[in-house]
């Protein structure tokens, strides 16, 4: 038996040996430096559209004279995004550039997947780092390093209510008023008591105006005013009592559905039985949403605009460390982002093809642009240089700029906390969360009878431990800046 | 009082009743989400969103099929490749493993106690998710390819763990021996001896096989990017997976509307499985066949 499983082993070994000796043949071929064109390999989240080979011809021969390099762009649908991109990163299989976002690019910048650009941004990438806003660079670093290019668009949050306009004015309601939750209850009242087939609140989640360590689910949290220096269970304070009292007192009067704290209605536009809803904005958001929903909605803020963790990373393209020629994937990033022919082309498709373009540079789309070249503008790159349509208004990006000016920046924004020493206590706590949190923050139970039990229960599962970790290392954190 | 008469080989009437009525409620709970997903997919989406599912709906409508009618070639082509891949992966599939399996059930065989641990050992330790894509993706380089749907399912240690079972139970070695004594290659052992008398296992592994490749999603999800290859269960998927996707995302999904705007509804959601369901309920009957005239094998007496 012994000598068999040696037979076995050593049968593996060879294989092994092998198989990686071919892997390495192929990983020193075509680098592309000694001047032959290099082939860039581009991941990106959306689903396939049939034109893309046909747009990327048209792209190909531009940046060909360009940087000498070619572009392959691999979309992948957007449920398989999450599971697929990451078995492909772990997999260390050889490409290029990649989408990513949030925790996910966090974590793969701590893991090494991504190349810090820093220097890159310098040389290659120096027209980029010009026209980008710097508070995105900024935000993204990850232990002071920047591991990919943001998309240069809205760089802050700001969390609106948004109201079905139709309602608005045929009851006469004034919403310039509102800026909390506890001003909404007139309204709902009334529509409660006229209209019966309409939700009077689409299912939300009640706002508290904090800064969170990792999301608004989880009890670690710094407040946007007062103290921010410390990290607090902001599920403890009065206010978030206060907040989840007025929505539970929402739910018994029948303002939301009775369901709230489990369904996964997504409550989308284009189905008009909602009165209000909560979302986060961007300039104009309110034309885009009604656009979508094709009928008129209106908003109000309920928070100021304000740069965090999640608004700067939600949208970032990555050069991998796998690439053979990272340089290469740099200096098509940077004429992505700083070249409008090219930025335009790759977002909106060939022109006459896929639109049509008037001398104002204004465009349109044609119908084979919904359906053959179809691509989230949002993940691509920047915004400003994007063309207009018709009936975007003509100062659309010049409101981006002021808004991200607008925006103050949030306590943590840059801080990403290193969870590897409490990794027990924060499983045992996103348990405690997900069974608490919904019920609470959709007002379904008494927050005088489950709230004191949720904190409870949180700290016998290691709440100030957590806490003290995260103090720790936002204050060394912060001691560097 | 006389007593009535009663054959042993029948039931008892009252019983007989009861159990008919239970195993009718059975085969009913079996079939009704069926029936249920039917309806679903010709109630008209507008009742669907107002109302939710209901089992008679308001409003009939066909506009699900209208609508997969219209992304026919998508359909057809998802259609022709998990046809191709069930067809040509169940053919290899139960080939190679009743040869690996006929191999190692054979007594003669020297190193047959290595090659069942070889083939064991799979079930107990698996490489996992990421070593499989690195040998899929870079040492054999299937990604895009249609093999990559077929080569990774087509061996399955406890389908040949089941197979040299099978083997060993139920072809006896005075056949095999009677054989060789006329002078049949092992060959011709093989496919004219072992296969026909082993018919009711290996229609058994086929008929595994065949669900396994109809019902994969997850080979194509890994390996496949190239929507001319993406079979029919995985286009299912992967309507799913966006909808649940949208869902999450909905400042995404409402900021560019036109991109989620090819999504299909809940109806046209149920309308694809009744089409991908239904070719594969078809073909049950003929794997039946089998299991039946399995059990009336008798060849040898000792």
């Amino acid at each position: 038996m012994k000598k068999k499983l040696g037979v076995l082993l050593a049968l593996f070994v060879l294989i092994g040996m092998v198989l990686t000796a071919c892997g390495d043949e192929k990983s020193t071929a075509k680098n592309g430096e000694d001047g032959e064109t290099y082939e860039i390999k581009w991941y990106t989240v959306g689903t396939p559209q049939p034109d893309t080979e046909k747009v990327f011809e048209e792209v190909n021969t531009y940046i060909k004279d360009k940087i000498n390099a070619t572009v392959e762009m691999t979309q992948i649908d957007w449920g398989d995004w999450d599971q697929k991109s990451q078995v492909m990163i772990n997999s260390g299989e050889p490409f290029d550039i990649i989408f990513t976002n949030g925790t996910d690019y966090i974590q793969n910048a701590q893991k090494g997947a991504f190349i810090a650009i820093d220097d890159m941004l310098d040389d290659e990438g120096k027209d980029l780092k010009d026209t980008i806003n710097p508070t995105l660079l900024e935000g993204i670093k990850v232990n002071g390093k920047i591991y990919g290019v943001p998309s240069n668009k809205e760089a802050a949050r700001q969390t609106v209510y948004t109201f079905n306009k139709r309602l608005v004015e045929k009851y006469d309601f004034d919403i310039s008023k509102v800026s909390k939750l506890e001003d909404l209850e007139p309204m709902l009242k009334v529509i409660k008591e006229n209209e019966p087939s309409i939700t009077p609140m689409a299912t939300f989640n009640a706002y508290l105006p904090y800064d969170y360590i990792f999301n608004h689910e989880m009890p670690f949290a710094i407040p946007f005013e007062g103290d921010t220096d410390k990290v607090i269970n902001h599920f403890e304070s009065d206010l978030t009592m206060e907040t989840y009292k007025t929505m539970h007192e929402y739910f018994n009067a029948g303002y939301l559905k009775q369901d709230a704290a489990t369904s996964k209605d997504s409550w989308p536009m284009d189905v008009e039985n909602w009165f209000v809803r909560m979302g986060d904005s961007q300039p104009y958001a309110d034309l885009l949403w009604s656009r979508a929903a094709k009928y008129d909605v209106v908003s109000v803020p309920a928070e100021q605009p304000v740069t965090i963790n999640d608004s700067v990373s939600g949208a970032i393209q990555a050069i991998s460390a796998t690439s053979d020629n990272p340089e290469k994937a740099m200096e098509f990033l940077n004429l992505l982002n700083t070249d409008p022919y090219l930025r335009n082309l790759v977002d909106k498709g060939i022109e006459d093809v896929h639109y049509t373009k008037n001398e104002d540079d204004v465009i349109q789309d044609l119908p084979a642009r919904i359906e053959r070249y179809n691509v989230p503008t949002y993940s691509l790159g920047n915004h400003f240089i994007l063309y207009l349509y018709e009936n975007d208004p003509k100062d659309k990006w010049d409101k981006f700029q002021d808004f991200n000016e607008s925006a103050t920046e949030a306590p943590t924004l840059g801080f990403h906390f290193n969870s590897d020493p409490v990794r027990t206590e924060l499983a045992a706590i996103t348990n405690i969360s997900n069974e608490f949190y919904p019920a609470l923050a959709t007002g379904s139970v008494d927050p005088e009878e489950y709230l004191p039990k949720y904190n409870e229960k949180l700290k016998d599962a290691g709440l100030d431990k957590v806490l003290q970790e995260i103090q720790k290392q936002f204050d060394e954190w912060k001691s560097k800046q | 009082m006389r007593k009535k008469y009663r054959d042993p080989q029948h039931l008892h009437p009252f019983v007989n009743k009861i159990i008919t009525v239970l195993l009718g409620i059975l085969a009913i709970a079996c079939i009704f989400p069926f029936i249920y997903v039917v309806i679903i997919s010709l109630t008209s989406e507008e009742t669907i969103v107002k109302n939710g599912f209901q089992l008679i709906p308001e409003a009939w409508s066909g506009e699900a099929y209208q609508y997969l009618w219209s992304m026919k070639g998508q359909l057809f082509r998802s259609y022709g490749v998990t046809i191709f891949v069930t067809v040509v992966g169940t053919a290899i599939s139960v080939l190679m493993i009743t040869f690996y399996a006929y191999a190692i059930s054979r007594p003669q065989f020297k190193y047959r106690r290595f090659f069942t641990m070889f083939a064991f050992f799979t079930m107990l330790f698996s490489g996992g998710l990421v070593p499989m894509y690195i040998v899929v993706t870079q040492f054999l380089e299937l990604k895009d390819t249609v093999w990559a749907l077929i080569l990774p399912l087509t061996m399955n240690a406890f389908y040949i763990i089941i197979m040299r079972t099978f083997f060993m139970k139920s072809v006896s070695e005075s056949i095999l021996e009677s054989a060789r004594i006329d002078g049949a290659s092992e060959w011709r052992i093989f496919f004219q001896i072992i296969f026909p008398l082993s018919l009711p296992g290996i229609a058994t592994i086929a008929l595994f096989s065949t669900l396994g490749y109809w019902n994969d999603w997850f080979q194509a999800l890994l390996y496949i990017n190239d929507p001319d290859l993406v079979p029919l269960q995985s286009l299912l998927m992967k309507i799913e997976s966006n909808l649940e996707f949208m869902r999450e995302n909905m400042d995404v999904a409402n900021m560019q509307q036109s991109l989620f705007s090819t999504i299909p509804q809940e109806s046209a959601k149920m309308a694809m499985v009744v089409i991908a369901t239904l070719p594969i309920a078809v073909s049950y009957p003929f794997f039946q066949k089998y299991f039946i005239s399995g059990l009336t094998i008798g060849g040898v007496k000792e």
